[in-house]
């Protein structure tokens, strides 16, 4: 190992994050060079400054207090709560209509700033992983930037008692929504259309998933997008995947 | 929620408080906006904790104090004291790249905070999370969604700025 080698592999040496076959090379270094044994020296010595003076923190008793409260607020009859693992968001004319409601809300209220993403990013490999642990099912995610749909990022929301993924994709100035969550039911043929206070919302089950597109986007482009959705998601369904 | 839920949220999440804090208090700049975004995370934690199925809840929770923490600063909520790090003004002289070690083990409490906050934003969570919550690579790549050798390569970058920023102000007081 030369000079620039252990350099480089510093930090990851005093953090344990080396092989140890490379943990050997680098001790072995470190006993014959004088110069990168007092770089050593200095990156430890940093390190016991950061210990020492910037700790670890207790949460303050009132902070502890007040989350512990509005923590017991939350807790409702155990009767009311759904069935995990069940997604009957909308089985009757009214649920249907509250889900339409608390959609459109969660995209309007996402457009004002306070919760557009919470994953920034137009890579499918970056938003599709951040779901995991999140939610139960992984959603799907697709690059249309080559359509001129980007992918902006993704954000977890709150529907109808779940969290559900609700991904977010541009058309020039404009935002899209896609809401999906594991479908309860067989597949529909093409989209249902809402509109709704200016909002297009476009619904679908697909065979795995239950979509909900919400934006402000001409209905023509709109469809458009969805159709690119729907043949992504029947691509992705072929066992050969193309 | 169910009181059973409830009860499993108390036991793997709640544990967590002091972690959630201690983020929140390194990356907010005041209190009062560390202890705000603490509970508002956790609160969103709860909320969505039908949603989690990991084994790691300190990990889940910390990425949500980081998200609520980035939110903040994005919008503006918060009121920034922290000086952008000047690169001209903290570092050294040509030649000094390289503290000394002793000048680092002379560094006081007020300077090591003040060097650590002086940190953008995307090199102090590396260094909170590794420094502070002492956690692996792997897990502080989750957490801040970058590749582990990005994680590398912000902590390296970071330390080099913290130590030029605290051996400059231990000569400026010698």
């Amino acid at each position: 190992m030369n000079c620039a080698d252990f350099e480089a592999q510093l930090d990851a040496y005093i953090d344990n994050e080396l092989p140890p076959a490379v943990v050997d090379e680098m001790t072995e270094h470190l006993g014959a060079c004088a110069a990168c044994a007092r770089s050593h020296e200095r990156q430890l010595a940093l390190r016991r400054a950061l210990t020492q003076h910037a700790p670890a923190l207790q949460a303050p008793p009132g902070l502890r207090a007040s989350i512990r409260q509005a923590i017991r607020a939350q807790i409702r009859p155990a009767a009311t709560r759904r069935l995990p693992g069940t997604w009957k968001l909308a089985t009757t004319r009214a649920s249907a209509e509250a889900l339409t409601d608390a959609l459109l809300a969660s995209h309007v209220r996402s457009l004002l700033g306070s919760h557009l993403l919470d994953v920034a990013s137009s890579d499918q490999h970056t938003v599709k992983p951040w779901f995991n642990g999140k939610l139960d099912y992984s959603p799907s995610v697709y690059d249309l930037a080559g359509r001129g749909y980007p992918l902006l990022g993704g954000r977890l929301d709150y529907v109808a008692n779940h969290a559900v993924a609700a991904l977010v994709y541009g058309r020039r100035q404009h935002v899209i929504s896609v809401f999906l969550w594991p479908a309860e039911r067989g597949p529909t043929a093409g989209p249902a259309t809402v509109t709704r206070q200016g909002y297009h919302m476009l619904h679908w089950i697909a065979p795995d998933y239950a979509y909900w597109v919400v934006s402000d986007l001409g209905s023509t482009e709109l469809r458009e997008f969805t159709q690119l959705l729907q043949r992504a998601d029947s691509a992705a369904a072929r066992p050969d995947g193309r | 929620m169910a009181p059973s839920e409830l009860a499993r949220f108390e036991a793997l999440v709640l544990p967590h408080l002091d972690a959630a804090y201690t983020l929140a208090r390194y990356l907010m700049d005041n209190d009062d906006d560390a202890q705000d975004v603490a509970q508002e995370a956790l609160l969103r934690a709860l909320k969505y904790f039908d949603g989690f199925r990991g084994d790691d809840a300190r990990a889940w929770v910390l990425a949500i104090v980081r998200n609520a923490c980035h939110t903040w600063q994005r919008t503006g909520r918060s009121h920034p004291v922290a000086v952008e790090f000047n690169e001209e003004l903290h570092s050294g002289a040509v030649g000094d790249e390289h503290p000394e070690a002793a000048l680092l083990r002379a560094a006081d409490r007020e300077a090591v905070r003040g060097a650590v906050a002086a940190l953008p934003l995307e090199f102090r969570e590396v260094i909170i999370l590794r420094e502070v919550q002492g956690l692996s690579y792997k897990e502080i790549g989750e957490i801040a969604e970058i590749p582990v050798g990005t994680v590398m390569s912000r902590l390296s970058r970071a330390r080099r700025r913290l130590a030029r920023a605290l051996s400059s102000v231990a000569r400026e007081r010698s």
